[in-house]
C-alpha cells in the first residue's frame, strides 16, 4: 500500500473528517466565549483599576493549574462531554485576553483621549471609538495566545469523552497503532500551526492599521 | 478510596520527572542561547522553531513520541523537553541580547575577556528574563507531566487516569490537587533559586 492509501485508510476508519469538525466546533465555541469574557474582563478592570491587581493575580493562579487537572476538576460539576473542555479553555484564555486588553487600553496615548474629548465624544464613545480600536493589535495578540491554549486543551478533550482529534490520538495510543498516532498527531499539529499562522497574519495587519509603536 | 502512600509515591515520581526534564532543559538551553548570540542563523532557526512548536498541542507532541520512542520514562522526558526547552532558550536569548551595550563597553574597557563578559556581565543581567522563562517552562512541564502518564511515565497523571476510567471523583481529586500544588511549588522553588544566584549588587 502506498503512503497515501494508508493515510486515506486511517482517515476513513477513524472518522477523521467528523473528528476534525468536532474539534473545530469545540474550539470555535471556546474561543468565541473566551474573547467575549476576556475583553469584558479587560475593559472592566480598566474602568475599575483598583480591582485590576486582584483579578489578574487570581487569573494567574488559574493559569498554573495543569490543563488536564483543570478539566478533571470541572468533570464532577459539568459531567462528561464537551462541557468541561470548553469551560477549561475559557478559564485558561481569559488571562491572556484580559491582560492584553487591559495593557492595550492603558497604553493608549492620553493625547488621543484629549482629542476625543475636544471633538465632543462622551467617555463611553471615547472608549469604544478610540481606545478599543487603538488597542486592537494588543488584544489580537492576546487572542492569538488564547488560540494556542484552546487548541491544546481541546485536543485533551479526547481523554474525557469530549470528542475531537484527541479521541483519535487516544485510540491510537491505546491500540498501539503507530500509523494512526502519526497521522492524527501530525494533522492536529498542522492544524494548530496553520491557525496560529493565520492569527499571526491578522495580528500583523491590525498592527499596520492601528499600531502606533 | 486512594491510599495516601500511592499518592505520595506518584507525587514523588512526578517531581522526579518534572525536575529531571527541567534541569536537562536548562543545561541544554543556556549554551544554545549563548551560541545564538554569535550566530544569526542559529538565532533565526531557534526563534522560528520555538514559535512553531509552541503552537502544537501538548497531547499531539506526547502522542507522536509513542511511534518514535515507545513508551515509558524516556519518551516522556523528551516530550516534556520539547515543550520546556523553547521558552527557556527564547527568554535566555532575549535576556542575553538585551544587556545594556554600555555595560559591555565598560567590561571591555577594564580588560575582561569575551568569556568573562559572558559569565560576569551578560548572564547575571539576563537572570530576570531567564528565570521568567524557566518558571513558565516549569508550569508547562508540570502540566505535560500529568499527560505523559498516558504513555507510561507514572506520576500523578496515573491516578487521574485511574479516576477517569472508573469515573471516581475522589480518585480524580487525589491526582489533580497534588498536581496543582506542585505547580505552585515549582514556581516558588525557582523564585528561591533566582534569589540565591542573583548577585547582591543586582538586587534592589
Amino acid at each position: 500500500m502506498s503512503t497515501l492509501q494508508i493515510i486515506a485508510n486511517v482517515w476513513d476508519k477513524h472518522l477523521m473528517t467528523m473528528r476534525t469538525i468536532e474539534h473545530l466546533q469545540m474550539f470555535s465555541i471556546a474561543l468565541l466565549l473566551s474573547i467575549i469574557i476576556g475583553v469584558t474582563v479587560g475593559v472592566f478592570i480598566y474602568m475599575k483599576p483598583k480591582t485590576a491587581n486582584t483579578v489578574l493575580n487570581f487569573l494567574n493562579i488559574v493559569e498554573t493549574i495543569p490543563d488536564l487537572a483543570l478539566i478533571v476538576l470541572l468533570l464532577p460539576i459539568l459531567k462528561l462531554g464537551a462541557g468541561p473542555t470548553i469551560a477549561a479553555c475559557v478559564l485558561y484564555s481569559i488571562l491572556p485576553i484580559a491582560r492584553n486588553t487591559y495593557t492595550g487600553l492603558k497604553g493608549v496615548d492620553e493625547q488621543y483621549t484629549y482629542v476625543a474629548h475636544a471633538i465632543g465624544m462622551s467617555p463611553r464613545e471615547a472608549l469604544f471609538k478610540v481606545r478599543i480600536p487603538m488597542s486592537l493589535p494588543l488584544i489580537a495578540g492576546g487572542i492569538r495566545i488564547a488560540l494556542v491554549f484552546c487548541m491544546g486543551v481541546v485536543t485533551l478533550g479526547g481523554l474525557v469523552a469530549a470528542g475531537g482529534l484527541g479521541t483519535v490520538l487516544q485510540n491510537g495510543i491505546q491500540l498501539y497503532q503507530k500509523d494512526v498516532i502519526l497521522i492524527a498527531g501530525l494533522w492536529t499539529g498542522l492544524l494548530a500551526v496553520f491557525l496560529d499562522g493565520f492569527a499571526g497574519i491578522v495580528e500583523k495587519k491590525l498592527h499596520e492599521r492601528y499600531g502606533t509603536w | 478510596m486512594v491510599i495516601l502512600e500511592t499518592v505520595l509515591e506518584a507525587t514523588w515520581e512526578h517531581i522526579v520527572l518534572v525536575y529531571t526534564t527541567l534541569f536537562v532543559s536548562i543545561a541544554v538551553s543556556i549554551p544554545l542561547a549563548f551560541a545564538a548570540l554569535y550566530s544569526k542563523k542559529l538565532e533565526f532557526v531557534v526563534m522560528k522553531f520555538a514559535n512553531l512548536v509552541q503552537a502544537v498541542p501538548s497531547f499531539a507532541v506526547v502522542a507522536i513520541m509513542v511511534p518514535l520512542l515507545g513508551i515509558g520514562f524516556t519518551p516522556a522526558v523528551v516530550a516534556i523537553m520539547l515543550r520546556a526547552l523553547l521558552p527557556i532558550i527564547k527568554n535566555t536569548y532575549i535576556g542575553l541580547s538585551n544587556v545594556d551595550p554600555a555595560l559591555i563597553d565598560y567590561a571591555e574597557g577594564i580588560g575582561l575577556s569575551q568569556w568573562q563578559i559572558n559569565i560576569h556581565i551578560r548572564l547575571p543581567n539576563a537572570y530576570p528574563a531567564m528565570f521568567a522563562g524557566i518558571k513558565f517552562a516549569g508550569i508547562l512541564a508540570n502540566s505535560v507531566a500529568v499527560l505523559t502518564a498516558f504513555i507510561g511515565s507514572g506520576g500523578l497523571g496515573e491516578i487521574i487516569f485511574q479516576g477517569l476510567i472508573g469515573y471516581n471523583t475522589s480518585t480524580l481529586l487525589a491526582g489533580a490537587i497534588p498536581a496543582i500544588m506542585l505547580a505552585i511549588l515549582i514556581d516558588l522553588s525557582f523564585t528561591m533559586i533566582e534569589k540565591k544566584v542573583t548577585p547582591g549588587y543586582m538586587k534592589g
